[in-house]
């Protein structure tokens, strides 16, 4: 039996030039490009290597309006193999506790999972929230800032940093595991496949498919309410320092020394300790 | 899920740092919560779980907390998720808080992210700012959040669950030396059936100390990223420091490349950083970094993108390849 990896992921609008509409506090979506969450490509990438490793079966999942179909078709590029798309429109607006309450029903449908992979955090709300609380929401153990993974007869056996412990664990499949960003390299979309990726067919999961339980129904279910959205001003200056690049490094000099930084006499501190 | 009329008081989650401290970031939350506290005419509830927790009570008594409820236990030397999350919850069950903050670190992050899933309750994540909605009696905490690269804070309430959770992050709020007459203290009894744990810890853990981290005390700071391209390069980072008495620090992708040791980090799962000047070499400026150096007074960034999101929080922007600015200076503050 190959194993059975899901991979779950988010489309988030690409971060530069976030615009605010005044008359309604929102964020305008018009004209800003969508991309898989920056942190996610780490997660598929070891969800296409555990496959590679161990003989697995890779579905990668995400909850979002129709366009996310985008992102599982660039993560069937990449070498996923199946792709499910959780869209209802009363799903807008979850928070995350809403978000893991309708995970927990799309892995319910889909029964059995050997191990799920989140990455740490999304660009656009940056709350971290989900894989621990899916942890809780299907009672599974998460394994979070691991170095190493071996599998074995479903047994996952890992390096992993914990507090201020470094431990080698042992634990029995299924797991959650959270991918720190830059444990890997993601790969590339592979060309032949941009053209298979679009024959597949993408599942979808919608309020229907879940028995329409009241309680995840999204926006208005959540426990938290957004009340105003306020554009950040920073207050910082911006200004661009121009010149050749030996007058930006004399106008960065001169910054520092007003600054107060004057550089110290090492060999001084040599004799105090310093190496 | 707790009733609306049922549940009151502030509580605080003691982490302690290290087994050593209250955590500072703690003290600092204790600050407002009892401004909180207050103003809603509420108790503020000190949660302390720790081996031998009656060691950091003192500390805890000169911050303003009307009551310590605490649990005292060799296996809660180290957060564990299984142990603190099922004890916690129990008190939470007991006494219905209306109110709960948490430091926003890797054990609070964690630890409140469950707890807002058992009781299904709203968990706003990193606020920078808590105040008290007191139109119609509401008396609903609003927590300002920042999203999207720190370019935008979202102010959000929880007004139909309880407890209303937040995470904060360390310097957001400041430490408040109160002392309350007839703080109460409550000792809850252990009890943990340790079979439910299903991670198995095979042979001793290494202790990895932390060093002591100097950088949120630090007045000159140089950052360095993935933009130093090798640790050959990253070293002069070091080199510069010790020549100008700067303290290193840097974002996630050194750490994995083992380009710079893992406290340097800064940002969400490392330091906040409240330098005079803050020098960032090489770095995008991805939010996990951004939110850790915007309490920076000045904020030069150097980077060869134009468009690297440091920019649009730095103070100076210098559109050049890194390496070579960075070994410019370290040439020129080498006597």
């Amino acid at each position: 039996m190959p194993l059975k990896i899901f991979i779950l992921i988010k489309q988030v609008p690409s971060y530069h030039n976030i615009e605010i509409d005044k008359s309604t506090g929102t964020i305008i979506r018009k004209g800003v490009n969508n991309i898989i969450n920056p942190d996610d490509l780490f997660a598929i990438e070891l969800g296409l290597n555990l496959k590679e490793r161990y003989n697995g079966f890779v579905t990668v999942m995400t909850m979002g309006p129709p366009q996310a179909e985008f992102a599982l078709r660039e993560s069937l590029a990449m070498g996923a193999d199946n792709a499910i798309l959780i869209s209802d429109p009363r799903f807008a607006y979850s928070d995350t506790l809403q978000t893991t309450l309708i995970l927990k029903e799309a892995f319910k449908i889909i029964q059995e999972y050997d191990i799920i992979i989140c990455g740490c955090q999304t660009s656009d709300s940056s709350t971290g929230q989900v894989p621990f609380q899916l942890s809780e929401a299907l009672d599974i153990p998460l394994i979070t800032d691991f170095f190493t993974l071996e599998i074995e007869n479903y047994l996952l056996k890992s390096h992993r940093n914990f507090g201020h412990e470094s431990q080698n664990i042992e634990v029995n499949l299924p797991v959650l595991l959270r991918v720190v960003s830059h444990f890997n390299s993601p790969r590339f979309i592979s060309l032949p496949r941009i053209k298979t990726s679009f024959d597949k067919e993408i599942k979808i999961f919608d309020f229907k498919t879940f028995n329409c339980p009241e309680y995840i129904d999204g926006n208005n279910k959540s426990p938290t309410k957004v009340v105003q959205i306020d554009k950040v001003n920073l207050k910082r200056k911006n200004k661009i320092i121009d010149g050749s690049v030996n007058e930006k490094i004399q106008s960065l000099i001169h910054l520092m020394r007003e600054h107060g930084i004057n550089g110290v006499n090492h060999k001084k501190l040599n004799i105090s300790g310093y190496k | 899920m707790n009733k609306l009329k049922e549940c009151k008081d502030v509580w605080v989650f003691a982490e302690i740092k290290d087994h050593e401290d209250v955590h500072d970031c703690v003290l600092e939350i204790l600050g407002k919560a009892r401004e909180i506290a207050d103003k809603l005419g509420h108790k503020l509830i000190v949660i302390l779980l720790s081996l031998n927790a009656e060691n950091y009570i003192p500390t805890i008594k000169e911050h303003g907390a009307d009551k310590i409820i605490y649990i005292s236990n060799p296996n809660l030397k180290h957060y564990h998720e299984k142990i603190f999350t099922d004890l916690v919850f129990n008190l939470i069950q007991k006494h219905k808080p209306s109110i709960f903050l948490f430091p926003s670190t890797e054990v609070g992050n964690a630890l409140a992210a469950r707890l807002a899933y058992r009781c299904h309750t709203g968990l706003v994540s990193n606020v920078l700012n808590l105040e008290l909605d007191c139109q119609n009696k509401k008396n609903l905490l609003i927590s300002d959040k920042p999203a999207y690269l720190g370019n935008i804070i979202v102010k959000i309430t929880c007004p139909k669950t309880r407890p209303q959770m937040c995470t904060i992050s360390k310097g957001t709020f400041h430490r408040k030396k109160l002392r309350k007459k007839n703080i109460e203290i409550e000792k809850v009894e252990y009890k943990f059936d340790l079979s439910k744990i299903r991670i198995k810890i095979k042979g001793s853990p290494i202790r990895k100390d932390k060093p002591s981290a100097t950088l949120s005390d630090a007045k000159f700071v140089i950052g360095g990223g993935h933009g130093l391209t090798s640790k050959k390069i990253f070293d002069q980072v070091f080199q510069l420091a010790k020549y100008t008495n700067g303290q290193v620090g840097g974002t996630r992708r050194p750490i994995m490349e083992g380009w710079m040791p893992e406290h340097l980090q800064i940002g969400i799962s490392g330091e906040t950083i409240f330098p005079e000047l803050y020098l960032s070499f090489g770095i995008s400026g991805a939010i996990q970094h951004v939110v850790g150096v915007t309490k920076s007074k000045t904020i030069v960034a150097i980077n060869k993108d134009p468009n690297a999101p440091i920019f649009k929080v730095a103070d100076y922007c210098i559109i050049e390849d890194a390496p070579k600015v960075l070994n410019a200076l370290v040439k020129y503050f080498r006597v």
